[in-house]
């Protein structure tokens, strides 16, 4: 009963004085504001960057030669051949779950008068299932096409619209010179990638397409990365080490030869970097809080005095000190609490602003909210404590004549 | 009739630093339920001292206050909040309202502290402002009403959890004469129909002559006790000081 006596109390004293309680709550409102922004902001952008190693795959690992060993140029004997790839797996097929040459050639393709730039990339069968590619139309390569090399083409879908006017070109055919040799190659699938902020800035003509790694066998026979796949449970660090271990004993090569990068390695690096940058915000919003929630007691301090009479009055009719001290708390948490709901806003349209103007999905917990402005109301009742209490011991009488 | 004030060698000094000084020499002084009773005296004579130890505001510095039978020198802050809130209506001088804050609601306040439910609060606070002619004005604030209407809701926050006794400091020091019978009528008639004891400090002769007992105050000592009705059989007695 007290209690909503008291937040009527609060939110009339606050009203009398709009502009001052504005400004007490300036110092919450910033502070959590940023709190918010950030939090927002960072974990918008963590999502994005999830999504981005996701779209290159769970446990995607690429082994290569390690560039700071090799003074100008790199010996033919320490490029892999088919045989090589074909050892690594037999020797890894435990641990890897897809693993291919990494051989890509940009060449010309034509389809009747068109003619583009295409990306080119060799894979093997299961790519698809590494990538969680989406299949809109056809099919993958499938064994037989790769073992035989056989000119079979999986396009993306704005390239077979590029190439054919539709989405839907399983059964056209491309010609396309890789490696040299120009052929027709006959298209069994389409793929969709789905959108992220990466694809929506290409906005190059270039069109993409996935070939049989077998059709371009001298890049095949003579390459420097391993572009493979690893049981996502298993540790990727000790894998990756031992692979990259074990290549340098096949090819015979000096110790650190060959290493390895792991998209889940980068992305616990990339999160890293993000917590870090939310700890320094978070001691930069803290010390804001600090000094919000300092200029609270200052205005509490000076309201209390200016009220002197009024306690005064309160307590003649009968009001305890505990009375007193819960009336000016209330009204502390509730100038505190009203500026982080502010703050919260502010934050959450800075943050919806930002993340707008870069063209990134804004989210974030609505949870926030409760505990921003939970928090608010705790700093508000810490450093109403001391105004209160001033408050709440005064002497009647001495309040009462005070001028 | 019961006694329901008792002052037993009741004196107070006022500490200021440099200088001590006693305001109330210790006094004795009883006063029975359902008395009328004013105070008299040249201004610094003490009487407001002795008022706000009274109302439990202050506390004697030495001597015993009994209220009611209980002796209120050795209560604690709280119980004697409890006291001011449950026994005691004060009305002041200059109405001491609460700014900013409707008359309705400043006569709830007592009742607030007392935890009575807000709709019985409200409804007690209309009957209490009718009743002291100011029903038409329960949503007024108290810049926007004359002193006298402003010590008339005073009287009406004061009555607002039936207290036995109401203190009252010079309830018309700041009024005009006419404004100031009708407030001396309101305690004559809680005094004479509700049977509330009332104490109160005046300057004036004719204001005073309200009440049946007038004592007169001099340099901190009670000089004069007077009932009027002097068939009780105390009339005036002289007090040397
Ligand atoms: N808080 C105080 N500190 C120091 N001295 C005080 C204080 N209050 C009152 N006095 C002194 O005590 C004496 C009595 O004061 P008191 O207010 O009781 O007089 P009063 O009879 O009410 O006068 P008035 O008719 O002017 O209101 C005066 O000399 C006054 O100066
Ligand atoms: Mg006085």
């Amino acid at each position: 009963m007290l209690i909503i006596e008291n937040i009527r109390l609060a939110l009339s004293a606050i009203g009398i004085n709009k502009m001052r309680s504005f400004l007490t709550m300036l110092g919450i409102i910033i502070g959590i504001s940023s709190v918010i922004a950030i939090t927002a902001i960072g974990s918008s952008i963590q999502g994005v960057v999830n999504k981005q190693f996701e779209s290159v795959g769970k446990g995607a690992v690429i082994l290569y030669v390690n560039w700071s060993m090799i003074d100008g140029y790199v010996p033919s004997e320490a490029s892999f051949t088919m045989d090589d790839l074909e050892k690594f797996r037999r020797e890894f097929k435990d641990e890897l779950r897809y693993a291919d040459p990494y051989v890509t050639e940009v060449s010309t393709v034509r389809v009747g008068d068109i003619e583009k730039k295409m990306y080119v990339y060799g894979r093997d069968v299961g790519y698809d299932r590494m990538m969680n590619m989406n299949i809109i139309y056809g099919r993958m390569l499938n064994e037989a096409e790769v073992a035989g090399a056989r000119p079979r083409i999986v396009l993306d879908a704005p390239s077979a619209v590029a190439l054919f006017g539709t989405e839907n070109a399983v059964g056209g055919t491309v010609e396309l010179t890789l490696e040299g040799e120009t052929k027709d190659y006959t298209v069994v699938g389409v793929y969709k990638e789905e959108e992220t902020i990466f694809t929506q800035m290409n906005t190059s003509e270039n069109v993409t397409g996935i070939v049989p790694y077998t059709l371009m066998p001298m890049q095949a026979d003579n390459t420097l990365y391993f572009y493979t796949f690893v049981d996502d449970t298993l540790n990727i660090s000790e894998v990756g080490t031992q692979m990259a271990n074990w290549l340098v004993r096949l090819k015979g090569m000096p110790e650190g030869y060959y290493i390895y990068e792991a998209a889940a390695e980068q992305q616990g690096a990339m999160n890293e970097v993000l917590s870090m940058l939310s700890i320094a915000i978070g001691i930069i919003a803290g010390i804001s809080l600090l000094v919000g929630g300092i200029g609270i007691m200052n205005i509490m301090l000076v309201s209390v005095t200016e009220r002197t009479r009024e306690i005064g009055i309160r307590k003649s009719l009968g009001a305890r000190t505990g009375d007193i001290l819960f009336q000016f708390l209330i009204e502390s948490m509730i100038v505190s609490a009203m500026g982080g709901l502010l703050g919260t806003g502010l934050g959450m349209l800075i943050a919806a602003l930002g993340m707008g103007a870069v063209g990134v999905e804004f989210s974030m917990n609505p949870m926030v909210v409760v505990v921003a402005v939970g928090f608010s109301a705790i700093i508000g009742m810490f450093f109403g404590i001391y105004p209160a209490r001033r408050a709440a011991k005064m002497d009647p009488i001495e309040a009462l004549r005070y001028e | 009739m019961s006694e329901i004030i008792r002052l037993q060698g009741v004196s107070k000094t006022y500490d200021t630093g440099k200088i001590q000084v006693q305001a109330l020499k210790p006094l004795d002084l009883l006063v029975e339920q359902g008395e009328y009773v004013a105070i008299m005296g040249s201004s610094g004579s003490g009487k407001s001292t002795l008022m706000n130890i009274l109302g439990c505001l202050d506390r004697p510095t030495e001597g015993q206050y009994f209220l009611a039978g209980e002796d209120v020198s050795k209560k604690n802050d709280n119980e004697l909040s409890l006291i001011r809130n449950q026994k005691i209506g004060f009305v002041f001088q200059s109405f001491n309202l609460i700014p900013r804050t409707s008359a309705l609601k400043n006569v709830e306040l007592p009742m607030v502290y007392a935890k009575v439910p807000a709709r019985k609060r409200e409804a007690r606070a209309r009957e209490l402002l009718e009743k002291v002619g100011l029903g038409q004005r329960t949503d007024h604030m108290p810049n926007e009403i004359s002193g006298g209407q402003k010590q008339r809701v005073a009287i009406a926050r004061a009555l607002a959890n039936q207290p036995p006794i109401i203190f009252a400091d010079e309830p018309t020091g700041n009024l005009d004469s006419k404004s100031s019978v009708e407030i001396m009528e309101i305690f004559t008639k809680l005094n004479r129909e509700e049977g509330n004891t009332v104490v109160l400090v005046t300057h004036e002769p004719d204001i005073a002559e309200f009440a049946d007992r007038i004592l007169t105050f001099k340099d901190g000592c009670v000089v004069s006790d007077r009932r009027k009705n002097a068939s009780a059989g105390c009339g005036e007695v002289e007090k040397p000081c």
